[in-house]
């Protein structure tokens, strides 16, 4: 038994390194000095970061990405919790169809997605920026749905029965009762299209264009054609800070941990 | 008011989800509609597509070894990251699950945070750990063990341990979730009857597990299959797979190549979703086959 047990911690143990190792090293090399790179790091510098915000290219994406993210996130937000409170509210064959329909970017290949996408927009003339916001509307849409979803199941419908008996219209109780009590779901959901949005990839390959292009993106064609330089260590450590960030703030607001579930 | 519930319940639901739902309709299942259209068509030189029906984009890939053996490499390396991460995944959500809840949702948010980081950065990672400059080969060179640095990177097994630790938090997820369900006391009762740890296991937690380990294989086979800025940088051109051969059918134009490539993918996607859940039934857990 105790031998096993010490197995099954090698094993835990084995999983996080693998899984943390890798973004850690990302995270260490980024305050090296030094012109290449160098493990363990020879001292601490910021160098690579005063690098980053002097190269117009990556700030540019870095900016890029958080409007994307921004527009995107916000417009998903909207277009979930109006599904979530139809797919809460009604029953039947339909609401599963429509269940089924909006929840599929989930676990469709989204590099198909891209270039249907990519394809369409050729056809009809979508101008680039747009176009990227609309695919990440697109692909956070089912993290916003699963998230409000989950608070309004969670809460009693005579609240707003009681609302509307008391002479309150459908909008004014939504707005008075539905909303302050699914505030945690809609939060979460905003957060996981915006960090999707933040960091996709599969869609954005094909969707940015010349003088459009977000931080992922960036980050790729810096290491297929200029070699991996540090500055693009400074990137992701940007990156992942902005994340760490809004993960922090959004868990003191409402927690977290709920949604995993 | 009578009026105003019956105003609520349909005519409200109805307004509320149109627009996410012409929204879908508009830029979710027209395109792949246009897609589809697209790849039944022949190449064109100057247009979008040709004008002449067809069904050769997709005959030629059945036809040609190249396509296949790409094709084979693509599907060997989904099954070898989703395998690799149930074999390591299912201790680690063994371990999750007997823990006290409040450290359990502190380990999930450990997980959840590679999540959230650009898989950009986590290959980048793998690229700082094994390149010519990375960290195993300025070990080696420092201890005096190798004098040139040994080729790491670029080989269908360096994208298998990239893609495995890229998606390992959601195979570990998916599981501990169900294993949440699984009502301890049958276990308790298996080993109150005899059975030992091991039996237990196989005959008890693992059998009633099935839901998550569907879920999970199938989620981290799928993600494995679209990855493709993952297998370019750790794989190199030599390690190409079936989202490179639409990636490269889109760079140069050929539309009704690209769309059939992308269609065999979803094909293939959908053959594998169903042979497994036909292999696993995850569904007879929940008493319903």
């Amino acid at each position: 038994m105790r031998k096993e047990s010490w197995a099954l911690r090698m094993v835990d143990l084995l999983a996080l390194l693998i899984i943390l190792g890798p973004i850690a090293i990302v995270m260490l090399v980024s305050f090296s000095p030094s012109d290449f790179f160098a493990f363990p790091p020879r001292g601490l510098s910021l160098r690579w970061f005063r690098e980053f915000f002097n190269l117009p290219s990556m700030r540019g994406a870095y900016l890029l990405s958080l409007e994307v993210a921004l527009a995107a996130s916000i417009l998903a937000t909207v277009l979930g919790t109006l599904a979530s409170l139809f797919l809460a509210r009604r029953r039947g064959a339909v609401v599963g169809v429509l269940n089924a329909l909006f929840l599929s970017p989930l676990v469709f290949p989204t590099i198909i997605i891209g270039v249907a996408l990519l394809l369409f927009f050729r056809r009809v003339g979508m101008p680039i920026l747009p176009g990227l916001i609309l695919a990440h509307v697109l692909i956070g849409t089912p993290y916003c749905i699963r998230s409000v979803l989950t608070s309004l199941q969670a809460f009693d419908v005579s609240l707003e029965e009681a609302g509307q008996s008391l002479g309150a219209s459908p909008v004014r109780t939504f707005f008075l009762i539905t909303l302050p009590l699914i505030r945690p779901g809609l939060l979460c959901g905003w957060l996981f299209a915006f960090i999707v949005s933040f960091g996709e990839l599969n869609t954005a390959l094909f969707l940015t264009g010349p003088g459009v292009t977000t931080l992922p993106i960036e980050i790729f064609a810096y290491l297929q054609f200029q070699g991996s330089q540090l500055v693009i260590a400074a990137a992701s450590t940007l990156q992942i800070c902005l994340i760490i960030v809004l993960v922090l703030t959004i868990e003191r607001l409402v927690g977290l941990s709920s949604i995993v579930r | 008011m009578e009026w105003v519930r019956c105003f609520t319940r349909n005519r409200w639901a109805w307004a509320l989800v149109l627009p996410p739902l012409l929204f879908f309709l508009a830029f979710f299942v027209g395109p792949l509609l246009y897609l589809f259209f697209v790849s039944l068509h022949v190449e064109s030189q100057t247009e979008l597509y040709g004008s002449r029906l067809t069904l050769d984009n997709y005959l030629r890939v059945a036809g040609d070894p190249f396509y296949l053996l790409i094709i084979r490499r693509t599907l060997t390396a989904g099954l070898a990251v989703s395998g690799l991460s149930l074999l390591i995944g299912y201790p680690v959500a063994l371990t999750m699950v007997r823990m006290p809840a409040s450290r359990r949702s502190v380990f999930l948010m450990v997980l959840l945070f590679p999540l959230m980081v650009s898989n950009v950065i986590r290959a980048y990672g793998w690229i700082a750990i094994l390149g010519r400059r990375g960290v195993v080969n300025n070990l080696l060179r420092d201890g005096g063990l190798i004098q040139a640095p040994l080729p790491l990177l670029y080989s269908v097994e360096t994208v298998v341990v990239g893609l495995l630790t890229i998606l390992l938090p959601y195979m570990i997820i998916c599981l501990v979730n169900a294993l949440l369900t699984v009502d301890r006391t049958l276990e308790e009762a298996a080993q109150a009857l005899g059975a030992g740890p091991l039996r237990t296991f196989l005959h008890v937690t693992l059998p009633l597990s099935t839901p998550g380990i569907a879920s999970g294989l199938l989620l981290v086979f799928l993600l494995t299959l679209s990855a493709y800025v993952t297998v370019q940088l750790l794989g190199g051109p030599q390690s190409k797979m079936l989202v490179g051969l639409v990636y490269d059918a889109v760079m140069t134009f050929i539309w009704p190549r690209a769309a059939a490539l992308a269609f065999i993918l979803l094909g293939i996607s959908l053959g594998v979703t169903t042979l497994m859940l036909k292999g696993l039934r995850p569904q007879r857990v929940q008493g319903q086959g």
